[in-house]
């Protein structure tokens, strides 16, 4: 109780000022105006005009949106059912005991989650190249009957997402499973394996207990990061959703309504639609792990 | 002073690193002259009108010292976005600036009012200009009636054809009138000589994908997207045949398309593999060929658009740019001075022809000799003339900020319907024609719905 | 006792066979990893005759078999004598550099009020903050966008800058660490001694964080560097680009000048790479902290 009693009453209010005065004005209040935008059409900030709950109610029957829904969500699991195991693996390939070069390595599996999702479109959107790109000519080269005029950036556009995003992300997830992998005991999985458990059986009853509580933040991390896709379409498809929307994704859908057609209101609804989903995932998780610890 | 230096020593290198960083970058940043230009500003998304504008800007600098322009070459993405921006919120725009027909459409959404460029119909009328101006040309630029925008360009559109590979096999073209002509007389030259069970080449560069070459032939045929109240007409009776047609020609046995933009390097050795042997042939992209694919000279020839029915209309009409003066930006009148003088000179006009393939809309140029100047890359055809014969009557397109929208839902129709005829395995025309019809209806719905909307839009006058 | 030993052997013979497949497919991920980074550094170099008739470096009689005399810096020269890319660089350093440096002091010092001050209002902030965690960034972009456009700060560095200086992740990335490993002890008999508290902060708690600060540092720095959507649609004066923006545009007037692209693309993502091989302990240790931890 002394303690509070010598420490000046402005002292906290200094030390949170800056950081508050800035949140409450450039994330509360655009979190309330967007509730406001949202039940409003506009066209560019100045013209806005009410409408209730119409671009709810027509979101829910915009083929274009549910378009860009799918599409994402396609992504995102694709690139969970991909990214994380594959990034998982490497972990624990760069885990194992008296391996040399680990910093080597990790740092090789870590390098491309540096570069911006921007500059890694860029780089891709040459290598995905019908005829002349790097990957259809070395997949080409090592497997004869491979198409030389794969359509990447056409009909597999998804693949070819999922393809980039994972070659950006693996090694970031991997550093976060290496930490985690860290505080799997050693002499555990030992007793273990003298009690004859399988490399599949320690695995499953010791590693992934251990790891759990991050795997699954891992998991809701890339979920989170994943919904949010924009860049690397924007970019890959010179700012469209490509042909037939086929990599149209939920932020692009919000980007085009709010800053190419001029609909802040429909854009901020989609903000939502996209907030409530992610808001959802957030609470399932949580209730997931504390399910775990009891 | 020693809480000072015990918190410099504290200081985390890293910190001290960007922190270095920020204050010089910020102190250059800061002292750095800002090159505020005091001239006016032109913008132009169009590289290949360059060579012809840079001078004669120049030129206009130096018999206007007190009206100075300045012109930049910005990604036509880059510059509706700064435009659109700039309409929204007043972020700074040029004085003038040529724009594609997305970005005009784009402006067109909001209330009459909040377009962002200055109603130029009056204008025009006044001085008579509008006469001046091939008529076809003002289309994509009259929204609710009024003109916003300067026509640049006709955009007839012919077909070019590998004359060597059709020469060769003995085809005569001067026999082909229709579509139908066409792709009968040209059917050997799919024959599948190399054996791998597919024909060695195609006959043409449609696909169900191409949403651009769709409504190009609808609109040859004489259908619209949008009738000139703005009104929605996708599925009008035309362009269900049109389009049942153009799924015969890109799917089943008797397929003859195949998918090409013609834009980026895989597409351009398409063309000179001769894997397809014909393309629809704007005068844009005549320009654009004689550049970046100089080796395909001599293996090409043009001639006008198969018609659709015997003495129909043998053109058709793509992409096209204008000339557009921001409202928010200062001296309108010097700009449109300006903008007249580089839009009406038929010096300019010669020279984007001989730079860049492109027929100018003013109707009093088109006797100039040059366009009947036989061109060698068509081995020999007098390439100006076959365009300006065509430019009459190209169709008249009309305007709506709903366009893009409605080609995304026509190109979904397509490939819907083209499933469709895969799935039954029917690929003629009359047996299409039953889905077709609902699945433009579709597609028009959501069109509809989604213009229904807009409550901006509903001050139609 | 000799069987024993045979055990032994058998047993490490097959350790070594596992390691030796390990280091298998650790190099053969680390190839397929580091193939576009070499892919772009080659297509810098390279005019777009050899940009398509070799995949790397073009094929010659020199050193290595590579042509080295047909390699160019003529696309760099170009960058920043003809279209400005200098100026990119510098805003670019400017927006990374002053936005981390000073969302870094804004975290660092809430963080501090949170962990260590009882204040009224503290539980409300915290919860405040935690909450805004989830909410995607995407939602606030159009209520964001009006809100600069009211403030007059459209197209300005200021516009850009302002709002990322309150990150909820970075507020309570520190309040964690904060939590864990300042004790409030010593903070108590700095008080007793007449400390001051601003004082206290800079010369006692700083210290403690230090690796904390430069780990956010550069997570900042890097996520303001590759940062996209904002900038594309904040600032509008071509002047004012980042590297970002810039590349992006450089693709819509150079489409087809391959190695441009590249070298701009390089020009973008070689200070990151140098930065990160720098300080990569610190990054990855204050990226995992958060996650293996809180």
């Amino acid at each position: 109780m002394k303690r509070f009693r010598t420490t000046p009453l402005w002292a906290p209010w200094f030390f949170m000022g800056p950081f508050l005065f800035v949140f409450l004005t450039f994330t509360t209040y655009p979190l309330f105006q967007s509730m406001f935008l949202a039940a409003h059409q506009t066209f560019g900030p100045e013209h806005s005009a009410f409408i209730g709950w119409d671009n709810f109610r027509f979101l829910l029957s915009d083929p274009r949106f549910w378009k860009a829904f799918k599409n994402t969500l396609y992504f995102v699991s694709g690139s969970i059912c991909i990214q994380l195991p594959l990034a998982l693996a490497l972990a624990m390939l760069l885990n194992r005991p008296n391996l040399k070069g680990r910093a080597l390595f990790r740092l090789i599996f870590f390098a491309p989650s540096l570069i911006g999702m921007v500059f890694v479109a860029m780089i891709f959107r040459l290598m995905f190249e019908k005829r002349t790109g790097l990957i259809n000519v070395l997949l080409h080269s090592v497997f004869p009957s491979f198409n030389l005029e794969f359509p990447w950036l056409d009909t597999y556009l998804m693949p070819a997402l999922i393809l980039a995003s994972l070659w950006m992300h693996a090694g970031f997830y991997m550093v976060f499973f290496l930490a985690a992998l860290q505080n799997v005991s050693q002499e555990q999985i030992e007793a273990a394996s003298i009690d004859g458990a399988g490399p599949w059986q320690r695995f499953r009853h010791i590693i992934l207990p251990a790891i759990a509580p991050v795997a699954s933040f891992i998991c809701l991390l890339s979920i989170i990061g994943s919904f949010q896709l924009f860049e690397l379409p924007y970019i890959l498809l010179n700012n469209t959703g490509g042909p037939q929307d086929r990599a149209l994704t939920i932020v692009m859908y919000l980007y085009e309504t709010g800053f190419e057609i001029g609909d802040l209101g429909y854009a901020s609804a989609i903000g939502w639609v996209l907030a409530l989903l992610l808001v959802g995932l957030a609470t399932i998780q949580r209730t997931l792990s504390k399910k775990e610890e009891q | 002073m020693r809480f000072f230096r015990s918190l410099f020593e504290k200081v985390p290198p890293g910190l001290a690193v960007i922190l270095f960083l920020a204050i010089v970058s910020g102190l250059i940043l800061s002292f750095k002259k800002i090159t505020q230009l005091e001239d006016m500003e032109m913008w132009t998304p169009a590289r290949n009108h360059l060579p012809a504008y840079v001078p004669f800007i120049k030129g206009w600098n130096k018999e206007h010292p007190d009206q100075q322009f300045s012109i930049s070459h910005i990604s036509s993405r880059a510059l509706e976005r700064r435009l659109l921006s700039g309409f929204f919120s007043g972020t700074p725009v040029a004085n003038l600036t040529e724009i594609h027909i997305r970005t005009a459409h784009h402006s067109f959404a909001g209330p009459l009012d909040a377009i962002g460029f200055v109603d130029l119909t009056d204008r025009l009328k006044k001085e008579g200009l509008l006469d001046e101006i091939n008529g076809p040309s003002f289309g994509p630029w009259t929204n609710r009636g009024r003109i916003f925008v300067l026509p640049h360009d006709v955009h007839p559109v012919l077909l070019a054809y590998r004359s060597d590979i059709v020469e060769e096999a003995g085809i005569d073209v001067s026999q082909i009138e229709t579509w139908e002509d066409y792709f009968r007389m040209m059917k050997p030259l799919m024959a599948d000589k190399d054996g791998d069970g597919y024909p060695d080449r195609y006959l043409l560069n449609i696909w169900d994908t191409t949403g651009a070459y769709i409504i190009l032939l609808m609109q040859q045929a004489g259908g619209r997207l949008f009738d000139e109240e703005g009104k929605a007409t996708m599925a009008s009776d035309i362009n269900v045949k049109t389009l049942a047609t153009i799924v015969t020609w890109v799917s089943g046995p008797n397929r003859v398309g195949m998918e090409m933009i013609s834009n980026s390097a895989s597409d351009f050795s398409l063309m000179l593999d001769g894997v397809i042997t014909g393309f629809f042939m704007p005068d844009w992209l005549i320009g654009n060929l004689k550049q970046k694919l100089p080796t395909i000279a001599g293996k090409l020839k043009v001639m006008p658009l198969p018609a659709w029915e015997p003495g129909g209309r043998r053109t058709a009409v793509s992409g096209g740019s204008g000339l557009g003066f921001p409202k928010a930006a200062p001296n309108f009148e010097t700009a449109w001075e300006l903008g007249k003088s580089l839009y009406f000179s038929e010096e300019i006009a010669i020279h984007l022809f001989e730079t860049a393939s492109i027929i100018t809309p003013i109707k009093r140029f088109w006797d100039n000799p040059i366009y009947d100047r036989p061109d060698p890359f068509f081995s020999g055809q007098p390439i100006g003339r076959m365009l300006i014969d065509q430019a009459p009557y190209v169709p008249t397109r009309t305007s709506s900020p709903y366009l893009e929208l409605a080609t995304k839902h026509l190109v979904n129709a397509a490939g819907n319907l083209k499933r469709y005829a895969n799935k039954n395995n029917i690929f003629t025309v009359e047996e299409l024609l039953p889905e077709a019809k609902p699945q433009l209806k579709i597609a028009q719905e959501h069109v509809e719905n989604q213009m229904a909307r807009n409550i901006f839009l509903e001050t139609t006058p | 006792m000799n069987s024993n030993k045979q055990l032994q052997m058998n047993q490490r013979t097959v350790a070594q066979i596992w390691l030796t497949v390990i280091y298998f497919f650790l190099i053969l991920f680390s190839v397929i990893t580091l193939i576009p980074f070499v892919w772009m550094f080659s297509a810098a170099l390279k005019d777009n005759v050899d940009f398509f008739s070799s995949l790397f470096l073009p094929t010659g009689d020199g050193f290595l078999g590579i042509a080295w005399d047909r390699l160019t810096l003529k696309h760099f020269h170009k960058l920043f004598t003809e279209k400005g890319i200098g100026q990119a660089v510098l805003n670019s350093v400017f927006l990374a550099s002053s936005t981390s440096v000073l969302a870094t002091i804004c975290s660092a010092m809430g963080g501090y009020a949170l962990s260590k001050y009882k204040f009224t209002g503290r539980a409300f902030i915290t919860t405040m903050v935690l909450s805004a965690l989830i909410i995607p960034g995407p939602l606030l972009l159009a209520p964001g966008y009006q809100l600069l456009y009211n403030l007059g700060l459209l197209n300005s560095y200021a516009g850009l800058i302002l709002p990322h200086l309150a990150p909820a992740f970075g507020v309570f990335l520190f309040r964690q660490t904060m939590l864990n490993s300042v004790p409030n002890e010593s903070l108590e008999s700095a008080r007793m001694d007449g400390a001051g508290e601003i004082r206290i902060f800079f010369t006692m708690v700083i210290p403690i964080i230090r690796p904390m600060i430069g780990a956010y540092l550069i997570i900042t720095f890097l996520a303001s560097w590759n940062n996209f959507i904002a900038p594309q649609i904040v600032l509008q004066s071509p002047e004012k680009f980042p590297l970002a923006v810039a590349i992006n545009n450089l693709k819509g007037v150079y489409a087809e000048d391959y190695g441009m692209l590249m070298a701009g693309t390089v020009v973008s993502v070689a200070p990151m790479l140098i930065l990160f091989l720098l300080m990569q302990k610190e990054f990855i240790a204050g990226l995992t902290s958060g996650a293996v931890k809180g």
